[in-house]
C-alpha cells in the first residue's frame, strides 16, 4: 500500500531567493558572453593595428556619472531591505522610491549619451558591441525599475512586511548583480575603451 | 463557486505541471517530426552529389540542414527533456507542483511561440544565413527572434524546475538523497542555464546587426551559423540529452529492485554536465596557444566517455541480480538500455571525430555523432513515458507500442549514424551542398550506397517520430484508467497527489 504524504509548504521562503540567483546567473553569463566577444575582437583589432573606438568618441563622464548613480543605488536598495525588514514603512517607501529613480536617472543619462554620441551602430564591430552591450544593461535597468514598481505598490498595500520581505531581498540581489555588471562596463568600455 | 471558464481560457491559463508537461511533450513531438522531415529531405538530397534531385540550390538545401539541428535541438530534444522535468520533478521532491507555476506557464507559450517563428522564419526563405546569402534577410530576423524567444522560454521552465529542486524539497531531504532524475535535471538545468543565455547573447549581437542596415560582420549571412553552430555540435549536444542518465538510473534502480549508490552516480553524472560545456567553443572565442587550445579540445571530447562509462559501471552490477528483473518493466528497460547504448556511440564518435590526423571535423561524421547523441534524447524520452506515462497522462501505456516506435527510432538512428560515420571517412563534407566540390567528394558506388543507407536511416526515424506520435496520441484519449503504480516502485513520485492549480 503506498503512503499519502502531505504536500510540501507551498511558498517556502528561500524559493524567490533562490529562482532571482538563477535568473541573476543566467543574466551574468549573457553579458559574460557579449564580454567575451568584446575582448576577443578588440584584441585582434588592436593586433592589427587598427583604431577600436574613434578619437574622442567615448566619453567618460557619463559613464562615470552612471556609475556614480548606480553606486548610490545599491546604498539605497540596501537601506530598502533594511527597513522593509524593521517594518519602517516609511523608509522603505523613500528607499524604494530613491533607487527606483536612480535606475530612471541611469536610463535617461544613457538613452541622451545615445543621442549625443555621434557613432552609428553600423561604424563599426566597436560600435555594434557598445550598443549591444550597454543597450542590453539597460533593458535589465529597465526590469529592475518595473520590479521597484512592484514592490512599491505592494508595499503600499502593506505586504512587504518583515515577514513576507522575501521579494524585497530578491529584487535587491538582482539589483546589485545588475550593478556589478555595470562596473565591467565602466571599467572595459569607457575607461579602457 | 462555479467555473465559468471556457476550455480555451482552461488551456491557456493552466498552470497544472502535468497538464503544462503534456503541452511541451506533445509540441515537441511534432517539432521532432518537424526536424525529422528536414533531415529526411537533406539525406534525399545527398543520393545524387552531382546535382540536384529536389532542390534546386545551394542555399535551399542549407536550409533544411540547418533547420534539422536547430528544430532537433531547440524544438524537439530539450523541451522533450523540460516536459518530463515538468512533471516529475515536482513529484520527485514531495511538493505538489512547480515552486512558479505561472513562470512555468508563461515559459511555454513563450517557447511554443518561439517555435512556431523559428519554423516559419526557415519555410520563408529565412533560417539561420546562408553560403549564398540568398535569403530574406527580414525572414532571417524573424528566425531569430523565434531563436531567442524559445530560450527565454527554456531558460524560464529551468529555473522553475530547478527552484523546485533546490528550494521545494520536501523537509529533512538532502540533495544528495533526491532522486537521480531530478539530481540530473539539477545538473543539465545549472548547464542549460550556463549555456543557453550565450546563445542568447550571440542571437542579441547577430539580430542587432542584421536589422535595417548593412551588417557589420555578426549579422552577414554567411557567418551567421558559424557563430550559432557550437550549441548544436560536440559537445554541447551532450548537456542537451543530460537527464537521459537520469532516466536510465531511475529505471535500472527499480526494475532490479537495487538502490544505486547515490554520491557517486551524482558525481559521475556531473562530470558529464561539465563535459558538456561547450559554450567557449565559438568562432570568436581564442582561449589561448594553439597547443593549448588543442590540448583542451582533446580533453574536453575524451572526458565525456569515462564520464558515460561511469554511469553505466554503477547502474550495471544492478543487472546481475536478474533474477529480480520485473518482466512487466521490459519496454522501460530495453529503450533505457538502448538510449544508453546509443549515447556511448554518440561520446566515442565525438571523441574520434576531434582526432586532428582524421581529419573529420568538418565531415559527415559530425552528423552521425549529432544525431547519435539526440537520438540516444529521444528514445531516452521515450523509456520514460513507457515508465511515467501513467503519471504524465493518466492512462495506463501500452507498452507493446512504445516498444515498437522506439526500436524503429533505434534502427533508423543507428543506421543513418553508421553511415554518416564511414562516409565521413570518404571525404564527405558534412554541409555536402549541390555539387561534388561543395559535397568534397565524388560520387562513388560506396559513398552512394552509404547515402542510401543514410536516406533508409532517415526513413526510419520519420516513421519511427510519427509512431511516436500517434501512440501518444491514442495512449491520451483512452477512456481506460490509470492503474495508480504499475511497477510496484517505492519512490515519492508514484505517491498519490493532489491536483493543484494556482488561483
Amino acid at each position: 500500500m503506498t503512503t499519502v504524504l502531505p504536500p510540501a509548504p507551498l511558498n517556502r521562503p528561500r524559493t524567490l531567493m533562490v529562482g532571482t540567483a538563477f535568473v541573476t546567473s543566467a543574466a551574468l553569463m549573457f553579458f559574460g558572453c557579449l564580454f567575451a566577444i568584446y575582448f576577443s575582437i578588440r584584441s585582434d583589432t588592436l593586433a592589427w593595428g587598427m583604431e577600436w573606438f574613434p578619437e574622442n568618441a567615448i566619453s567618460l563622464v557619463p559613464g562615470g556619472m552612471n556609475m556614480a548613480t548606480l553606486t548610490i543605488s545599491v546604498a539605497t536598495m540596501g537601506w530598502s531591505v533594511y527597513a522593509v525588514k524593521n517594518d519602517d514603512r516609511i523608509h522603505a517607501y523613500l528607499a524604494l522610491i530613491l533607487t527606483a529613480l536612480m535606475g530612471v536617472a541611469m536610463i535617461n543619462q544613457t538613452v541622451f549619451y545615445y543621442m549625443d554620441i555621434g557613432l552609428p551602430i553600423d561604424h563599426s564591430e566597436a560600435a555594434l558591441l557598445l550598443y549591444v552591450i550597454t543597450g542590453a544593461h539597460l533593458v535589465m535597468v529597465g526590469v529592475g525599475v518595473f520590479w521597484l514598481g512592484l514592490l512599491l505598490l505592494r508595499a503600499f498595500g502593506g505586504q512587504d512586511t518583515s515577514r513576507h520581505r522575501d521579494l524585497v531581498s530578491a529584487a535587491s540581489l538582482y539589483w546589485y548583480a545588475m550593478v556589478f555588471i555595470y562596473i565591467f562596463i565602466w571599467l572595459f568600455i569607457y575607461i579602457g575603451k | 463557486m462555479k467555473n465559468e471558464s471556457t476550455v480555451v481560457e482552461r488551456i491557456v491559463t493552466t498552470t497544472d505541471s502535468g497538464t503544462l508537461s503534456r503541452y511541451w511533450i506533445f509540441s515537441a513531438l511534432i517539432g521532432l517530426l518537424f526536424s525529422s522531415v528536414a533531415g529526411l529531405l537533406v539525406s534525399l538530397e545527398r543520393i545524387d552529389l552531382s546535382s540536384g534531385s529536389i532542390f534546386s540550390t545551394t542555399d535551399e538545401v542549407f536550409q533544411f540542414w540547418a533547420a534539422h539541428r536547430v528544430a532537433l535541438v531547440l524544438i524537439a530534444v530539450l523541451p522533450l527533456m523540460i516536459g518530463l522535468a515538468t512533471a516529475i520533478v515536482p513529484r520527485q521532491m514531495g511538493a505538489s507542483r512547480l515552486v512558479f507555476p505561472r513562470v512555468s506557464a508563461f515559459s511555454f507559450w513563450v517557447w511554443l511561440f518561439g517555435a512556431l517563428i523559428i519554423i516559419i522564419g526557415f519555410l520563408a526563405n529565412g533560417g539561420v544565413g546562408t553560403p549564398e546569402a540568398t535569403s530574406e534577410t527580414q525572414s532571417v530576423a524573424l528566425t531569430l527572434m523565434g531563436v531567442l524567444l524559445t530560450v527565454i522560454g527554456l531558460c524560464g521552465a529551468s529555473i522553475s524546475a530547478l527552484t523546485t529542486i533546490v528550494a521545494g524539497r520536501v523537509p529533512g531531504m538532502s540533495l544528495l538523497e533526491i532522486p537521480a532524475f531530478s539530481w540530473s535535471v539539477l545538473v543539465a538545468g545549472t548547464m542549460w542555464l550556463a549555456t543557453l543565455p550565450v546563445l542568447a547573447a550571440n542571437t542579441v549581437l547577430i539580430y542587432a546587426d542584421l536589422k535595417g542596415r548593412a551588417p557589420v560582420n555578426f549579422g552577414s549571412e554567411q557567418v551567421i551559423w558559424e557563430q550559432l553552430s557550437w550549441a548544436f555540435t560536440h559537445p554541447q549536444i551532450y548537456l542537451w540529452v543530460l537527464p537521459l542518465l537520469g532516466i536510465v538510473a531511475e529505471i535500472i534502480s527499480v526494475v532490479f529492485k537495487n538502490k544505486i549508490s547515490n554520491p557517486f552516480l551524482f558525481a559521475a553524472i556531473g562530470l558529464m554536465g561539465l563535459a558538456g560545456f561547450g559554450a567557449y567553443a565559438q568562432t570568436y572565442f581564442d582561449i589561448g596557444t594553439p597547443v593549448f587550445e588543442e590540448a583542451f579540445s582533446i580533453i574536453q571530447a575524451f572526458i565525456a566517455i569515462p564520464a558515460v562509462l561511469l554511469v553505466i559501471a554503477f547502474i550495471s552490477p544492478k543487472i546481475k541480480d536478474i533474477k529480480e528483473f520485473d518482466k512487466r518493466a521490459t519496454t522501460p528497460t530495453v529503450l533505457a538500455t538502448l538510449s544508453i547504448i546509443l549515447l556511448l556511440h554518440g561520446v566515442v564518435v565525438g571523441a574520434v571525430h576531434v582526432i586532428g590526423p582524421l581529419e573529420l571535423a568538418t565531415r559527415s561524421t559530425v552528423t552521425a555523432q549529432i544525431v547519435l547523441t539526440l537520438g540516444s534524447g529521444v528514445l531516452a524520452f521515450m523509456a520514460a513515458f513507457s515508465w511515467w506515462g501513467e503519471l504524465l497522462i493518466g492512462k495506463p501505456i501500452r507498452q507493446q507500442k512504445i516498444l515498437i516506435s522506439g526500436v524503429i527510432i533505434h534502427c533508423g538512428v543507428g543506421i543513418f549514424a553508421v553511415a554518416d560515420f564511414l562516409v565521413g571517412f570518404t571525404g564527405q563534407n558534412d554541409f555536402t551542398g549541390l555539387s561534388e566540390f561543395t559535397a568534397g567528394t565524388k560520387s562513388s558506388s560506396w559513398g552512394d550506397a552509404l547515402n542510401i543507407a543514410s536516406l533508409i536511416g532517415s526513413s526510419l526515424i520519420v516513421l519511427g517520430a510519427i509512431t511516436a506520435i500517434g501512440v501518444c496520441i491514442k495512449q491520451v484519449l483512452s477512456k481506460t484508467p490509470a492503474t495508480g503504480n504499475p511497477w510496484d516502485a517505492n519512490t515519492l513520485e508514484w505517491a498519490p497527489k493532489e491536483k493543484e492549480e494556482v488561483a
